[in-house]
């Protein structure tokens, strides 16, 4: 009974708050980029470069901190150059995003092997506070991704700020005569994007408490994903990550158990459950989702 | 325009995902300990032609220790030569005719990535000799569907598996030391049902039970070599169910899977290379020596005794596999691994390299 408890009960619960959590700090990013006209698809790169940049500092600093704060940095530079080009260059988005995706890997993997060397990060390293019960202790970084669902919603539907993001992201020609800045408010959108995009990733790495190579591992285009699924809107955005979250930790749990038949038990096909999971899910019972109107395309101002 | 938008992410998602996957793929740790035993008979300088797959040198991983092995070759056998790295896969034909034009005796490729262009490339200069490590183009009935002039270079991971989990065994069934529970329960993650991962874990699991009839080894795999929560979420599982100690065989990934070990208190067994730098927790570490490897074939080059023609398999007695540093509370344990060394070389122990 115990077992059970601490495998389905407590397990699955912890294992649907680990792996959601950097899906909804990462997928909250990509809400405020795509809501303001910007679609964001390097939220991937942003979060490898916040992984990193969250054990670097943290080791150098010795907290956790200012690793967040590294990681945050790390995520808005890139979504600085992101911003450039997309804002003030009018580029693609979608290759402006496909470049600081390649960047962010081949820059990342190349400091880590400069400063930390063939053995990778220190293993002792200062890392965020664990909350909750003894049997369930999170990251203070999983309160902190609620509260910042909370957070969005709040700033996005109900601040003047808000409305005008919306609106440039609709209208932009409609909010520029109104006298609303669309590029300061897209470049706005993007580096809070970046920010939370790098939190994303300091939360992968500080899971565990290193980085390694290609750790992201597509948590970035779940996220994108979970973004479109949750029609970008911050609760069911939320609602998409920790479905997935979840559908992941079942997958990983059910790989030996007795009761399925063998042919269900394969790695291959399981591998593919929290996929399969969360398409039936939301394409079944999510409905049309319609992007905010000139999302990816670049406003030129007359 | 949703519909286009979305099918554009879709495809650079996709690309973007399979070449990390396929580059976290091919790369596997291997160990940082150099030498070894075996030093060769001087010779006048073989020349040799290294050439990385798209890892690199700083792979810290097989492109690293066989460089590794190269620059032992240089030290101790005056073999010269160069490295040539490749950026793509697209490198492989390109790089290699290069060091058969610079006049290599032998050129080594790294990693089975390049099976097909060392094939091509060896039957295009038949006088330079070909390894490559990772390797073999023998079929099921043993034949060789390559040219003579390659060697290909294979580690029985089963034999390291096997000193690490007699190991195990031996501490789990002397119950002693701190974070051993009383459950005798084990566990292994792979990366993936492969041949070196099956025969890790097939070889632990028959040290384990060499000294511990009753312990139970779970076995699962995370279908993925890099994302470490992965790893860890499946290792938290196994040690719910009672494992107080976990063999990670999923390189990057595994490494989730030994953060797992740590975070309850619990033990953690390396991979490829010796990881017992990640703490404590780490009771030792299965190693794979890919730089002793390609020394011995510069060597053999040398000494004209190449072993073209079929794929040498390096075992503990070739001290090509074997362990890492073990942890200072189990040291009280290491007859049992110098019996199982002793048997294993003798050729009383033949260790599976299938699970039961």
């Amino acid at each position: 009974m115990k077992e059970f408890v601490d495998v389905w009960i407590l397990g699955l619960g912890l294992a649907t708050l680990t792996y959601g959590t950097p899906l909804i700090l990462a997928a909250l990013g990509g809400l405020f980029s795509e809501r303001s006209g910007i679609v964001n698809i390097a939220l991937e790169g942003m979060m490898t470069a916040g992984a990193f940049f969250a054990i670097y500092v943290s080791v150098q600093t010795n907290s956790w901190f200012f690793g967040l704060i590294g990681a945050m940095l790390a995520g808005m530079v890139l979504a600085a150059v992101h911003a450039v080009a997309t804002v003030t260059f009018h580029a693609d988005q979608i290759v402006s995003g496909t470049a600081i995706i390649l960047i962010a890997a081949g820059l990342v993997n190349f400091l880590n092997l400069t400063l930390f060397g063939s053995e990778g990060s220190p293993p002792d390293i200062s890392s965020p506070w664990k909350v909750g019960p003894a049997d369930f202790r999170v990251s203070v970084l999983v309160p902190l991704a609620f509260l910042a669902v909370a957070g969005t919603w709040f700033v996005i539907f109900r601040t003047p700020f808000g409305l005008r993001l919306r609106s440039v992201g609709e209208h932009p020609r409609a909010a520029d005569t109104v006298g609303i800045d669309v590029a300061r408010m897209r470049y706005t959108a993007v580096l809070v994007s970046g920010a939370l995009a790098g939190l994303a990733g300091a939360f992968i790495s500080f899971n565990v408490d290193s980085y390694t190579e290609n750790m992201v591992a597509g948590n970035g285009f779940i996220a994108l994903a979970a973004l479109i699924f949750g029609k970008w809107k911050p609760v069911p955005v939320m609602m998409a990550c920790l479905l997935f979250g979840f559908a992941q930790g079942l997958a990983s749990r059910l790989g030996g158990v007795g009761w399925l038949p063998d042919a269900f038990q394969s790695p291959e096909l399981l591998n593919a459950l929290p996929y399969v999971i969360t398409l039936i899910a939301l394409a079944g019972f999510v409905g049309k989702a319609v992007p905010p109107a000139a999302v990816g395309k670049p406003y030129i101002k007359h | 325009m949703s519909v286009h938008r979305m099918q554009r992410i879709a495809a650079v998602g996709i690309t973007v995902v399979l070449a990390g996957v396929l580059a976290a793929g091919c790369g596997k740790k291997g160990n940082d300990n150099g030498g070894g035993s075996s030093s060769g008979s001087k010779s006048d300088g073989v020349k040799v032609g290294l050439v990385t797959d798209v890892g690199g040198l700083n792979d810290k991983s097989f492109n690293a220790l066989a460089n590794k092995g190269y620059e032992k070759a240089k030290d101790k056998l005056d073999a010269t030569g160069q490295v040539i790295e490749s950026k793509s896969d697209s490198d492989y034909a390109k790089n290699l005719g290069a060091q058969v034009k610079n006049g290599s005796d032998i050129v080594v490729g790294i990693g089975f990535l390049m099976g097909d262009a060392v094939k091509d490339a060896a039957s295009k200069a038949k006088d330079t000799d070909f390894a490559i490590v990772d390797y073999t183009y023998a079929d099921d009935k043993g034949a060789w569907a390559a040219s003579d002039n390659i060697a290909g270079i294979l580690f029985k991971e089963q034999e390291a598996g096997y000193l690490a989990g007699a190991l195990a065994g031996k501490a789990e069934m002397d119950g002693k030391l701190d974070g051993l529970n009383d459950a005798h329960v084990l566990s292994a993650i792979g990366g993936q049902e492969i041949p070196p991962v099956i025969k890790y874990i097939a070889g632990f699991q028959a040290g384990v039970k060499s000294q511990c009839g009753d312990c139970k080894v779970l076995v699962d795999y995370s279908q993925d070599f890099v994302d470490q929560q992965k790893c860890k979420d499946r290792a938290l599982t196994q040690i719910s169910k009672g494992s107080d100690v976990v063999f990670q065989v999923a390189g990057g990934c595994g490494l989730g899977a030994l953060a797992a070990a740590k975070e309850k208190g619990v033990w953690g067994i390396g991979v490829d290379a010796d990881q017992s730098y990640l703490g404590d927790h780490i009771l030792t570490s299965a190693v794979k020596r890919v730089d002793e490897s390609v020394y011995t074939m510069i060597d053999k080059e040398g000494t004209g005794d190449f072993p073209g023609g079929k794929a040498t398999v390096f075992g503990l007695k070739e001290d090509g596999v074997g362990l890492g540093k073990i942890a200072q509370p189990a040291q009280q344990y290491q007859s049992v691994v110098d019996d199982a060394t002793k048997a294993i070389n003798d050729g009383s122990l033949t260790v599976p390299e299938t699970l039961s």
